[in-house]
Order: C-alpha cells, then structure tokens, then sequence
C-alpha cells in the first residue's frame, strides 16, 4: 500500500547513525526520511503535504529546517538521513522562513472559518497559531476560484481553500490508483480538479477529506452537521465487512456523525485508511431501529418477552432437544456468540448450531474491502465448535420440519419466503435484531438489539485478528446487547448463567475458545474530546 | 432532647432558622438546640446555592470563566474578575498594563464600597432599623450607575479580561466618579450618625459574638472580619498588587473582636475606599488597556472579520483557549470579605485542570457555630450578618 | 523571592519530600502522605516560620494525565506574623484515598476537609464529623472527579415504570435515569 521509501523499518533492523538536532543528540536509522523521525521523536515542526502513507514530493517548503554545510535550508521531508547531521530546527532562519511560508500560503486563502467545516481540525489554523503571529500584510482583492464544486457523489471542492499540497492528487494516484484529480492551470490560478472526463467517485474517495488539511474537500453527509470540537471520538472497528478497519467514532449525545480511520496511523490493518463504503455504514446506527420487544407484532416488555421464550423453551426442553435449533451471527460479537453457544451447547445439549450469515458477494477489492459482508464469520465460526452449520442446512432442515423451535441471533441470517414461512410455522421462532426486516417479520418473538457502536466486546476480523469494539453511544430504549439478553434467557429457564459485563464473557470465552486465547480486552479508553489536546488537526 | 446544662437536666427545643428565612441571605440553614433563648448548640449547614462552580470551570476555556466569577461574590463582582485575571495572569508570566491596573483598582474599590454597603443595608435592616437600608440602597444605585458606565451590567460585569479590561473608562467617567464620591460619603455619615452611637444598635453588638485574634486565625478568617479581631492583615498592604503601592490609605483594625468591632471596620474602609478612588482617579495614565499579546488577547472584530491571519488568531483563541504553560498558581487579593484566593493548575492546554476558589466568606461561615453558641437567638442574626455570607462565594 | 520555607523545610525532612518547585514564586513542596502530620505541625510551631494560618485545603484529581497516584491534596499554608507562604501537596492514591485530618492543628480544616470528602471522596483520618457539607446527603458520586460527567442527573423521585416508558417511547433515544448503585 505505501510507497517503498517510506517503510525502510519494514526491511531489515536500519543502521542508526547519531544525528544532532537543536544541539541534542540522537539514534536515527540511517536513510531514513528526516520528517518521518522529528515526528517521531515529538519535535515541533510544521508540514503541509508529508504524509506518511504517500510518496514525498516536498512541494508546500513548510518543514524547511537547517543543515550544517548547506548553503539554504532544506525540507526535511525530502532530507535522508545521514551519520553526523546537524540539524537546525530553532534557528532564526528556519522559524522566519516558517512564518514566510505560512505567509504565502495564506495570502489568497478565503475568510472562511465560520463557515468551514475542517475549523477547530485545520492544520492551517494550527500552523498559524503556532509558528505565525502576523497580521495579513495584503490590501488588493484575493484571488478568486471555483467555490462549491461538485467534484463527485459524496465530496464537494472547495478551490479557494486549497493550499495546493497535492496530498489528494497523490492519494488517487498511488494508494487508490485511479488518479482522478489533477492540479491544473499554474501559478496562483492553480486550481485542483478532476481529471479530463473524470468524477471523483472511486470507493476511497473519502480517504482525500481525511488527509486533506485544510476544508477544501468535505465529505458531503458530513458537511455542516456539526463543529468538530463538539464531538467526541471513541476506538472501534468498522462492522462493514471481515476487514475489520480500525475506526473512530465522532459521536456527540447519543448521535454519531462520522467514523474515520484513527488519529494516529497503525501498521497492521488500514494504516490511515478506509473505504467509502465503511465510512457511511454509522447511518444504520440510527435508521429505523427495533426499539420495543415485540410478541406476535404487539409490543410488549422485556419482562414479559422473555417470559415468553423461557416458557417457549421449557416446552421444548421437556421433548427431544435436538428440535430446538440456534442461529449463531456473523455480524454480532463474539461475547454474543459465546453466550449463544454455551446456552446451546451446554445446557440445551444441541448437537450442532446454524450461521446466521450474508452471503459472499462480490463488492471486494485488492485493498481494504472484502468480499464478505459479515463482520465477525470467523468468530461465529470460532464459538460454533465446529458443529457449525450453514444457512442451506436451516432451510433443509425447517423444509424436513426437523425443528420446532428456532432461536436466531443478529440480523443476516439469509432464509428465502418459503422457510421463512416455515419458521413462522414453529412453536417458537425468536429473532434476536437490530433494524426491522423479512425475517423479524415473521418471528413471533423480536428481541430488539445493541449495534456494534452501542456495545462493548469482540470481533474477529479475516485474518484471525480480535479486535475491540467500543461503545460510543447508548442504543435506542429498549434495546439490550445480545449478550445480556440471552443470559436473561438463560437464566429463566434455569441455567446458571453469571456475566455482570461483556468482559466477565470475555474472560470466560478465553479460557473455552482456542482461537482467541491470545486476544486481548484491550485497555480503557474514554470517549475523546475532540478538542484541546484532542483535535486531529 | 436532654442536656445538663449548670447542673440541671433541661430540654432543648430545636428550631431551624432557615434555609427559607428573610435574614438568612444567601440561604442558610442553622439548627439551633436552645435551652430558654439561649443556644446551647448550634449546627450550620451550607451549600443552598452550590452551583458548581469548579467543575463548571474545568469544562470551559480559561477566558470563558469569567461570567461565572461575576457570580462569586455578587455583590462585589468586579473584585472576583479582578482576583481572577490576576491568577490567570501570574500563570502566563504576564501583567496587565498601568492604565488597566489602575482601572481594575478604581472598580474594584468602587465594588468594595458596594459590597460594604450592601452589608450595612443588611445589618440593620435585619435587626429592625430600615431606614438605612434605604439610604444604602440609594447610594449602591449610584455606584451601580457608574460600574454600568464602564462595564455594561449593574451587577454581571465580566469587565476584566486576562491582560487587561474589556474597553476603557468612558468620557467624562472621571468627573462623574469624583463627583459621586462626596455623595456616597454623605450616606455613610448618616448612617454612622443613625447606628453607630444607636443605644439599641450598641446592645446588640457590642460584646457579641467575640472573636480572639488566635481563633480567627485558626479559623482561616481574612479580611474586615479578621481586622475587627485586631490582626492587621490585608492584602493590599501585606503583598501589594496592582497599584495598591502608589496607594495612601490606612487599614482599620478592631481591639475587642466582637460584632461591632467588624461593623465598625467596614465602615471605616469605606471611607478609605473612596481616598484610593480619589488618589486613583487622579494618577491614572494614559496607554492600552490590553497587552500586546496575540496568544492572549483577541484580534480587533474589523481585522478579524476581514483578514484570514486575525480570523484564525480570533478562531483558535476562542476554540482552543489560552494556552499557558504546565504549572499551578496560587494567586490572592482584597475582596470585600478577605483573601479571595484563586490556585490555578493548568496542563498546558486550553482550559484548566483546577480552578479553585479559595472563598474568604466560608471561613467566616465555619466559625459561626463556635460564635453563637451561649448567646441568645436574638444575638443571631447581627453576628451572622457580621460575617458578610455571600451565598455565592460561599458556596460556589 | 527567596525560598526560606522550602530551604528549612528540605533540611528538616528531606526524607519525606518528593519533590518541591516554585513555579512563579510559589514556593511548593510535594511530601508523603505519612509525613503530612508532622511536617504541618513542624511549620506551625517553629518560630521563625510560624505558619499559623491555613488558607485553602483542597484536591486535585489528575486522572485525565495518567498520574499515579491519582488525587493530590493541596494545602497552602500562611504566616500573619511572618508573611510568607508555603503550599504543601500530598499524593494520595485512588486505592486508598486516606489522608490525615488536621482538625487538631487549624480549626478551619474540618470545614475544608468536609468539602474534600463531598466533592472527591478522599477520608480524613481523625476527623470528628466527616459528612457531605455542599451537596444533600442523599447525593451518589463525588462529583469533582474526572469521571463524574458534568451532565450526569441524579435520582431524585422514581416515577412508575409505564410512566417512564412513556416518557421515553416520546423522547426516541433518551436513556432512563441512573440507578443509585451508577
């Protein structure tokens, strides 16, 4: 994905030469990008168009820094390093040619920050602030550019604002390949735009809002919804597909406006990236949600609604077991699956269970999006023992009418009208979901869920990688996490079933299932205030 | 309820004066066991108009708290501004210019007269004698008219701003402020004539609720309370700030400690309230009223709404706060009830990580029970105004 | 200014000091929290330092910085007779938030102790009457600490449960009050 140039930790342990920066020594790995390693170390200095992801171009001249025996100074993004450089990143020359650069940068830039949507995340405002304290020396008109460009579905272009770094240019290019931005025209008429005959529509378009430092192109669901120091920012995994990207939630009261890949850049999964597609999936959060237990269309309580299944299963219990079948899900937690599990296995003593499970599409790429849907297969699979069957056997089984009773947990579960029909048919059909759908319709019992940004537990991603979900925001009412509802269950039917929280289930699970003995719950971390100290820009 | 009490066995009645009572301003609850009239035990219980104010202020930027420090000491709020901009002004190694400091001086005294007027008008009032709380009020209006001038707001300044004041004395604010002074001074000679040499006033004070200079010290008190018990220490002469050097005034100090010795403090800084206005009034420079800082002071709104450099100076000042450096302060002045001490810790970024409140009036209000204890219920209410509760500072 | 207090100060008891400062002259010291006893009643009773006031007691929680241990109690000590300043500070851990009480050596402390244990939970050990002084006594959490949100409501009266599904079932997402147990 990133450019060979920027990855030399990858090869082989680098050489670390002694470098001297601002009079203090260090180890820095020889050859290796100059920016890239005062970052590191924390030192304070300004860029604009370095990004570690991208080839470096040194095109804004904002990370100028001093070098002994050179004759001007150097961008340290474009500065290898070498045994015995002398560093000067405090000097007179170096923090007035900061504040010359910030100067230029600024001179043609709108007055826009009341109405732009990267205020209070600009890298620009930051700079400024920063390393540049002078009034505007300008007194004639600035110049003028295309002000509200729709340049694609879900991304408007601000070219006023553009400060001509080209990092979105080099995104399309090199990570997305689909170059379809260019920067056209020259001088100060230089405009960013797309590419003769070109939208900019590719799946990771939204990778270019990130990356972008200043509010020229905004994501358009996410414009003027709200100021970003109001928001809060929670770790989790995207519940789009089995990547298991790496994701901040910006939630504020309750509400989520927008995920985006985290702050600061990991090395495994998606490194500062996400796609599209990922990005928009926080909509679900609050589209038409089950909010109510529902008994035969009517709501009811919780209460009463567990009563009912308890009573449901007793019936079962009390006949041959082998009749009552449990749907584990591929889109809900591996906290939710076990539980599900050990309720089957362990005290309904069923010989197998079903995936409940969307099927392998095609909407997959090379880079980040893959081809199943579901986002926690491999962890279902982890909790079903191998005694784990699919959806094709459910619609045997119910069309054989081996089953009486059917206990389905998570929303994918694929069943065409006609075992549906089946279903509605048993003795008990119970639907543990999130939003309303064909097969909640016909459940005689819905138990309304927890989403995956409303709960606390464990996916699996496709490479066998157990990552944490967070809780950003409380779910509608009702609504319960799979978990607490099946231990409910559980326990009404007379199984001793103790889990105070997701992690004591996490705990448990560890000891049980092989694949996730080495996982980790992972350590607190409080929602963020993206403000302050917190503010991504 | 049984107590011995010289030997005997008595009942104790229980009556609760306040929280919803006419003299227990700023709203207080005292549970008094009395045996006849006399209070053999007494329990105060504060915090009827506890708002918050420290978890109110870790959640906002250090600029931003200044409407909440008007709400302190309300009757004296231009003391809590001043108090406040001074600590956040020590923690960024910064001081306000001469002619801001001599502004803040002018109105904090101005809002010291106010404060002690507000507590004559209590004083008697609540003991019977209304009229001077008429004249008092008449003459507090006056100074609200003026503080109006120059802030905006009788009472809800925030005139203050750290690295000055918000804007500068209006024209002719001079001349109206010096011309006011004779008259205020006028109200209190009535008011001394009225109380001070009052044959019911004097039984009611006098030898009342008295305070040893040890005591008051244990009790942490500071200010006019403090004085009356004969300790002379006041901030403005023991650590001199702002301009209060430049100053010539005197201190009254109490010898017995007892209510009337605190009555007669506040009367007399009042007089030596006006003398630093007058002296004030006369010295003050011309120059800024806000230092020339861009990470401290915002941009001016024609800049600001016009030029991206001052737009984004304004923008981020706002959003982000004042960033001073990683440290803690301690920062005390003056106010109208004692030490008004503000300890400041800060992370280095834009808003604090404590904001303490040190409220002169809540150790005043910690001695109360010892106070009353042995006098009469009658005794009550003069020794409780003696301490000059605010509500608002006490509780915060 | 100079640093009479701290220089006596570290001479006497150097074991127990952390560490001291005196960021814009204020002079501070950081001491343990077994010490805390001795070293305030040392700096009350010498004479030459005859620190007889005590100004302002309060707690600083430093849980958003990652410190260990988490609270820190401030007290700022005063001399009338001498005027000079002292701010004296204890870390105290979350695990066992005791400190001494100093009722015994300033009266004001057991009102500003009081205000400690409302607002941040820390116990005085010794103190005579130590109950909530700002907030009613029913009040659950110690509100000053970092992770007590601004926003949270307290229980005051529980409705009937139809009444709050109602209210609830009108208001979308809202979640229902927190037990007092939260």
């Amino acid at each position: 994905m990133a450019t060979e140039q920027n990855k030399t930790e990858e090869n082989k342990a680098p050489e670390m030469v002694p470098i001297v920066i601002d009079g203090r020594e260090y180890e820095a790995p020889r050859g290796g990008n100059l920016l890239q390693f005062m970052i590191d170390q924390g030192l304070e200095i300004s860029y604009f168009c370095y990004h570690p992801g991208l080839s470096v171009v040194a095109v804004c001249r904002q990370c100028l820094v001093g070098l002994k025996n050179a004759p001007k100074l150097v961008p340290a993004c474009q500065t290898a390093i070498g045994p015995g450089m002398q560093v000067d990143n405090s000097g007179h020359k170096v923090l007035d040619a900061r504040r010359q650069m910030l100067e230029f940068t600024l001179v043609n830039h709108p007055v826009d920050c009341p109405i732009c949507d990267k205020a209070g995340e600009c890298i620009l405002q930051r700079h400024y602030m920063d390393w540049d304290h002078q009034p505007s020396k300008i007194d004639h008109p600035k110049v003028r550019k295309p002000k509200r460009v729709e340049i694609g579905p879900r991304i408007v272009l601000d070219d006023e604002r553009c400060i001509l770094c080209s990092r979105c240019v080099r995104f399309m290019a090199e990570v997305a390949r689909d170059p379809q931005l260019v920067i056209a025209k020259r001088g100060n008429r230089s405009v960013l735009t797309t590419a003769p005959g070109k939208q900019l529509d590719n799946p990771y378009s939204l990778n270019t809002v990130d990356i972008c430092p200043v509010g020229a192109l905004t994501d358009r669901a996410f414009r003027f919804q709200i100021r970003v120091w109001e928001l809060s920012a929670t770790r989790s995994v995207c519940n789009g597909c089995a990547t298991g990207c790496q994701v901040e939630v910006h939630h504020r009261r309750n509400r989520v406006y927008r995920l985006v890949p985290p702050r600061y850049r990991n090395r495994d999964i998606n490194e500062s990236w996400m796609c599209d597609y990922g990005r928009y999936t926080y909509k679900a959060l609050d589209a038409d949600r089950l909010t109510l237990p529902r008994i035969k269309g009517q709501d009811a309580g919780w209460d009463e609604a567990v009563g009912h299944v308890a009573a449901g299963l007793k019936k079962a219990m009390e006949g041959d077991r082998s009749r009552i079948g449990v749907v584990l899900g591929a889109d809900v937690t591996n906290e939710d699956n076990f539980v599900a599990a050990r309720l089957a296995f362990d005290f309904l003593d069923l010989p197998h269970v079903y995936l409940g499970a969307e099927p392998v599409g095609t909407a997959g790429d090379d880079f980040l999006r893959d081809n199943d849907p579901n986002p926690n297969r491999a962890g279902a699979t982890a909790c079903g023992r191998g005694k784990l069957r699919s959806d094709e056997d459910l619609a045997r089984d119910l069309a054989e009418g081996k089953l009486t009773h059917l206990y389905v947990v998570g929303d994918r579960l694929h069943l065409d009208q006609e075992s549906l029909g089946q279903a509605a048919g048993l003795d008990l059909f119970v639907v543990q979901a999130t939003h309303p759908s064909a097969l909640v319709e016909k459940a005689q019992v819905v138990l309304p869920a927890a989403m995956w940004a409303e709960a606390n537990g464990t996916i699996t991603s496709r490479d066998g990688k157990v990552q944490r979900l967070r809780a950003a925001v409380e779910p509608p009412a009702f609504c319960r996490p799979h978990w607490l509802a099946l231990v409910q269950v559980a326990q009404r039917i007379g199984m001793t079933l103790e889990f105070a929280s997701p992690e004591a289930v996490f705990v448990a699970m560890q000891q049980e299932i092989e694949p996730l003995t080495g996982a980790r719950w992972g350590r607190r971390m409080p929602p963020r205030l993206l403000r302050y100290a917190g503010s991504r820009g | 309820m049984t107590t011995t009490h010289d030997g005997e066995t008595q009942d104790l009645t229980l009556v609760n004066m306040g929280p919803s009572h006419p003299a227990m301003h700023g709203t207080i609850h005292l549970k008094l066991q009395l045996a006849g009239e006399r209070i053999e035990h007494a329990e105060v219980n504060i915090g009827y108009l506890h708002r918050g104010f420290e978890k109110e202020a870790e959640a906002h930027c250090w600029q931003q708290i200044f409407p909440y420090t008007d709400r302190l000491n309300y009757v004296s709020p231009m003391l809590n501004n001043v108090g406040y901009a001074m600590a956040v002004e020590k923690l960024l190694g910064v001081t306000a210019p001469e002619r801001a400091q001599y502004i803040r001086v002018i109105v904090g005294e101005i809002a010291r007269i106010s404060d002690h007027l507000t507590y004559m008008a209590a004083q008697t009032m609540e003991m019977g004698a209304f009229t001077p709380y008429f004249y008092v009020m008449k003459g507090r209006d006056w100074l609200w008219d003026l503080l109006e001038e120059i802030s905006g707001a009788r009472l809800t300044h925030s005139y203050v701003r750290i690295g000055g004041v918000a804007w500068d004395m209006p024209e002719g604010f001079k001349d109206r402020a010096l011309a006011l002074l004779p008259r205020i001074d006028q109200i209190v000679v009535e008011l001394d004539k009225l109380m001070t040499r009052n044959r019911i006033f004097l039984d009611r004070m006098q030898d009342i609720a008295v305070v040893s200079a040890e005591d008051a010290v244990s009790y942490g008190w500071t200010g006019p309370c403090l004085r009356g018990s004969g300790v002379a220490y006041d901030v403005r002469k023991a650590h001199p700030y702002l301009i209060y050097d430049r100053m010539d005034f005197e201190i009254p100090i109490g010898t017995d400690g007892d209510n009337m010795d605190r009555y007669m403090v506040r009367m007399e800084e009042m007089r030596q309230s006006m003398r630093i206005i007058s002296q004030a009034l006369e010295q003050i420079p011309p120059g800024p009223i806000l230092i020339d800082d861009k990470l401290v002071v915002l941009p001016k709104k024609a800049a600001t709404y016009n030029t991206i450099e001052e737009m984004i100076n304004h923008f981020k000042l706002v959003i982000d706060g004042i960033r001073p450096p990683r440290g803690e302060v301690y920062s005390y002045s003056e106010a109208g009830n004692g030490e008004l001490g503000f300890y400041l810790v800060s992370d280095g970024t834009g808003r604090p990580v404590k904001c303490r409140v040190r409220p002169p009036c809540f150790m005043g209000m910690a001695a109360v029970e010892h106070m009353i204890t042995g006098h009469m219920v009658a005794d009550v209410i003069p020794t409780f105004d003696t301490i000059n509760m605010i509500g608002g500072e006490c509780d915060r | 200014m100079s640093r009479t207090v701290l220089d006596k100060l570290r001479q006497r008891f150097e074991a127990s000091i952390i560490e001291t400062h005196d960021f814009r002259g204020d002079e501070t010291a950081t001491i343990r929290r077994e010490a805390l006893l001795e070293v305030v009643t040392w700096l009350k009773e010498r004479n030459d330092l005859e620190l007889d006031m005590l100004t302002d007691m309060t707690a600083v929680d430093y849980l958003e910085q990652g410190n260990d241990p988490r609270f820190q109690v401030v007290y700022h000590l005063y001399s009338v007779s001498k005027s000079h300043r002292v701010r004296i500070k204890v870390p105290v851990p979350q695990d066992d938030p005791v400190v001494d009480s100093l009722c015994q050596l300033y009266k004001i402390a057991n009102w500003l102790e009081r205000e400690i244990w409302d607002m941040y939970g820390i116990r005085f050990k010794g103190h005579p009457n130590l109950k909530r002084i700002l907030l009613y006594e029913e009040f659950v959490g110690h509100p000053l600490r970092k992770d007590y949100p601004k926003e949270r409501r307290q229980p005051l009266i529980r409705r009937p449960e139809p009444e709050i599904a109602q209210v609830l079932a009108r208001r979308g997402k809202a979640r229902p009050l927190p037990t007092a147990t939260e």
